[in-house]
């Protein structure tokens, strides 16, 4: 299913690719399997046809910029469009502040109210946390629990009724305290009493943020919850929860939309440091599906298993110099760099197009370059600074452009290989999924 | 919940009934030349034919657009991409190329298929009660389900729906992994005077769902109700740990849960669940929040597993037995 949907993708870019002038035809296939992408991904499917819309519009009545070819003149809208749609990165800083934890049940709000007071933790602040979350049963001692291991204070009590009293003490309690989040029971739009307390909590706490927790799963109701909770109490954040699993985490992205505000975090596991700041391009990537990742992680296996080349430890980010040496040494095996990225569907467009440009002389060039590398520098290539460069390109016999060149390209490969990433399991559930469809 | 695909889907039965009918004025196929030397009463019989009884067909233009409003729709109220897809195909098969007699009503055709593609998609109806009734005691159901679904609150509401119908039941604390798990469903029976075997967060879920059983056979207990810990279905070792529970458990019934206000993945982990360690029947959560009402219609397309409750709330009394031809009247409109 997804793998015929980013092929789909992938074969729709193509017929850009060969095209001179933008062709209306292309343009339109183009965008009806981004729909299908992003519909899978639970993108609003008002947003969906809006986005299309726009990017048919921009694609097919402007003028490509100098220098640009059809296919980086269409991708680059679409792209641009893609991160519209994502917002502004939510704010979030160290200063002094109260968060106000609001979601739907189940959502993960307490598990990410554990996460939250980790992380500000690690950032040297002192934390508090309140749990207001007088209704379901072992609330309280799930979050005791969570901040018992972090030695991060919990102010609450399961006996009493009234979580509005709850915050009110709390509030007085953690008054010396840099960092104070408030967890509270899940509720829904439709819940008018529930919608009345959290509102009314927000008066007594006054919180700096009001963040929002969606399921990564949440559909085309994210929308309406997001839009009712914005009235009540003004989102100012939005978090996504168990980006762990397969879903893509696209209703999130109706709660941007709802709230104007913009996604902080994203919860990509069960335990206490499963937690990450937003990034858009590899949430991009994972909206849109992994695309080949099969073709790719088969040719570059079937290529560089004599190689010892680690594919797995490559798209977790530790792709070293040494593994670039070696990728260059197979890229014959592998058939023309560019042609494997570009089985990326759109991975392949946060890449400038002369990174493909790798031809024979100058993989030839990086190899004696690499050569005068100590294996330090193979290993962990951001040690190397100005004085390695010039020591490096000595050895060599090349310029110290030539150096950071290199550099540069390594950068862009990893970043790349990144991007195909998306969260920890992905690799796991692309093989079996592909082992599945066969 | 289903308010918002209802109210959709019958505009859309409206549409398709006027591009159809559209249609019939168009292409209807001229009188045929009656035919000299046949007896009066086949010309009565002919004409009948042509005013009452000829017949039309529909081609895949006609109801293009309308099949694009009603995929818009089913999008719209959570309907995963394929099962969408699916719906779609069924109904083109069903109405391109169909003979419709022009005796019968455009919304009656539309409306069959309509709801044709709905039944199929929903399955059969499933009757916790009467399985119980007619099972060896006692009878095992085992929970299963991703992160936060609502499987804990839900077993609590089945176990009191089964003991107000007079059976007897007995709870098992499997979710020994998340925090508070076990004091959660320990409240929840507290409150309801129904027994829960628990043993120490962290410890062997099997082992306290093997206890569960035993406990239920020495006390001649009806239904056993095992709870389990979420868990992801692209994680491995969980899933083995699940399929492990299972094998020594032997549910009778394998309950998976989902929610009511999940879009696509709701048909990637519903196949995994079934695939790695089966289901038996499902139980859609958290409808209260969604009058949309797709996920029921992608689950079901997917693993072709009956639907046996809906959870509508957080109160005990929230569940409601799922019965399919119920929902597609609300849907379609009552058949006739
Ligand atoms: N795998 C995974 N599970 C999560 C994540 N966040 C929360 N959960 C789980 O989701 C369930 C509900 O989370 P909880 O914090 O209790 O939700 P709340 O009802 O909103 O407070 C629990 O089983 C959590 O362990 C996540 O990022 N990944
Ligand atoms: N509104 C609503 N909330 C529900 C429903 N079922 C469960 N919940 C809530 O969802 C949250 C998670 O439920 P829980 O049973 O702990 O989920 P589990 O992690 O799958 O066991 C709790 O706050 C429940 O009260 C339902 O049908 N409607
Ligand atoms: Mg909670
Ligand atoms: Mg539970």
């Amino acid at each position: 299913m997804l793998d015929s949907l980013s092929s789909s993708l992938k074969d729709a870019l193509k017929k850009i690719a060969g095209k001179t002038v933008v062709d209306r035809a292309a343009v339109e296939e183009l965008v009806r399997s981004l729909q299908r992408a992003l519909l899978q991904a639970d993108v609003n499917v008002r947003l969906v046809m809006h986005l299309s819309q726009s990017i048919k519009k921009r694609a097919l009545e402007e003028e490509p910029p100098k220098g640009m070819n059809v296919r980086e003149h269409v991708l680059r809208i679409v792209y641009q469009e893609l991160v519209g749609l994502m917002g502004n990165a939510g704010k979030t800083d160290l200063s002094r502040q109260t968060i106000l934890m609001a979601g739907l049940q189940g959502s993960g709000k307490t598990t990410t109210t554990a996460k939250l007071a980790r992380y500000f933790q690690r950032k040297g602040l002192k934390v508090g946390v309140i749990c207001a979350d007088t209704f379901r049963p072992g609330a309280y001692r799930q979050l005791a629990t969570l901040c018992a291991k972090i030695n991060v204070p919990i102010f609450g009590d399961p006996a009493e009724k009234d979580a509005l009293l709850i915050v009110r003490d709390g509030i007085k309690r953690f008054a010396e305290t840099e960092i104070v989040i408030i967890d509270t029971q899940g509720r829904h739009a439709l819940e008018d009493e529930l919608i009345k307390e959290i509102v009314d909590i927000n008066e007594i706490a006054a919180p700096d943020h009001r963040w929002l927790v969606i399921d990564a799963a949440l559909g085309q109701q994210a929308a309406e919850q997001a839009r009712r909770f914005n009235e009540a109490i003004g989102i100012d954040g939005v978090l996504i929860t168990k980006m762990d699993g397969t879903a893509k985490g696209g209703g999130a992205l109706s709660a941007v939309s709802e709230t104007k505000s913009g996604i902080v975090f994203i919860g990509d596991g069960e335990t206490i440091d499963d937690l990450e700041r937003f990034d858009p391009d590899s949430f991009i990537s994972r909206l849109l599906g992994m695309g080949d990742l099969k073709a790719l992680t088969e040719r570059a296996e079937e290529a560089m298993a004599d190689e010892e080349m680690d594919v797995n430890a490559m798209m977790r980010g530790k792709f070293t110099l040494r593994d670039m040496y070696r990728q260059l040494e197979a890229v014959n095996k592998m058939g023309p760099l560019k042609q494997v990225m570009s089985m990326l569907p759109l991975g392949g467009m946060q890449i400038p197009e002369d990174a493909y440009d790798v031809t024979s002389t100058k993989m030839d060039r990086y190899k004696v370059i690499m050569n005068s590398m100590t294996s330090a520098e193979l290993d962990d290539p951001q040690i190397i600074s100005g004085s390695r460069v010039h020591r490096i390109s000595r050895g060599a016999g090349a310029s110290p452009e030539d150096v950071r060149e290199l550099l540069k390209y390594h950068r862009v490969m990893q970043r790349a290989l990144k991007g195909m990433r998306g969260s920890k399991f992905s690799m796991q559930r692309m093989m079996k999924r592909f082992g599945k469809s066969q | 919940m289903f308010e918002g695909l209802k109210s959709k889907l019958q505009n859309i039965q409206k549409t398709f009934g006027r591009s159809i009918e559209a249609a019939a004025v168009v292409e209807a196929p001229a009188a045929p030349a009656p035919i000299p030397g046949k007896k009066p009463d086949t010309f009565v019989s002919r004409v009948k034919n042509l005013v009452i009884e000829r017949e039309l067909i529909v081609s895949e233009k006609d109801i293009n657009e309308p099949l694009a409003e009603l995929e818009m729709a089913l999008l719209e109220n959570d309907v995963a991409l394929d099962v969408s897809d699916a719906i779609i195909g069924y109904m083109k098969e069903n109405l391109v190329g169909s003979h419709r007699k022009i005796g019968t009503s455009v919304d009656t055709v539309v409306a069959g298929a309509l709801r044709g593609a709905l039944l199929q998609v929903l399955g059969e109806g499933f009757d916790p009660l009467a399985y119980v009734r007619a099972h060896e005691r006692p009878v095992k159901i085992l929970i299963t389900g991703v992160n936060g679904t609502g499987k804990t609150t839900s077993i609590v509401k089945m176990a009191h729906y089964f003991k107000i119908n007079g059976f007897s039941v007995v709870l098992g604390a499997g979710d020994t992994f998340r925090a508070g798990a076990i004091e959660q469903i320990a409240e929840h029976a507290r409150r309801l005077g129904i027994k829960v075997i628990q043993h120490q967060e962290g410890s062997d879920p099997a082992a306290v769902i093997y206890d569960t059983v035993e406990y239920a056979k020495a006390h001649n207990i009806d239904v056993v109700l095992a709870d389990t810990a979420g868990r992801f279905h692209n994680r491995k070792n969980l899933m083995s740990q699940l399929d492990k529970i299972r094998r020594v458990m032997k549910p009778d019934l394998v309950v998976y849960v989902d929610e009511a206000v999940a879009g696509n993945d709701a048909v990637v982990r519903a196949k995994d669940f079934n695939d790695l360690v089966g289901t038996d029947a499902v139980m859609l959560t958290k409808a209260d929040m969604d009058p949309r009402g797709g996920a029921a219609i992608s689950i079901a397309h997917t693993i072709g597993k009956p639907i046996l409750f809906l959870g509508t709330g957080q109160g005990y009394d929230d569940i409601v037995p799922f019965r399919p031809e119920t929902i597609v009247d609300e849907l379609v409109g009552v058949e006739g």
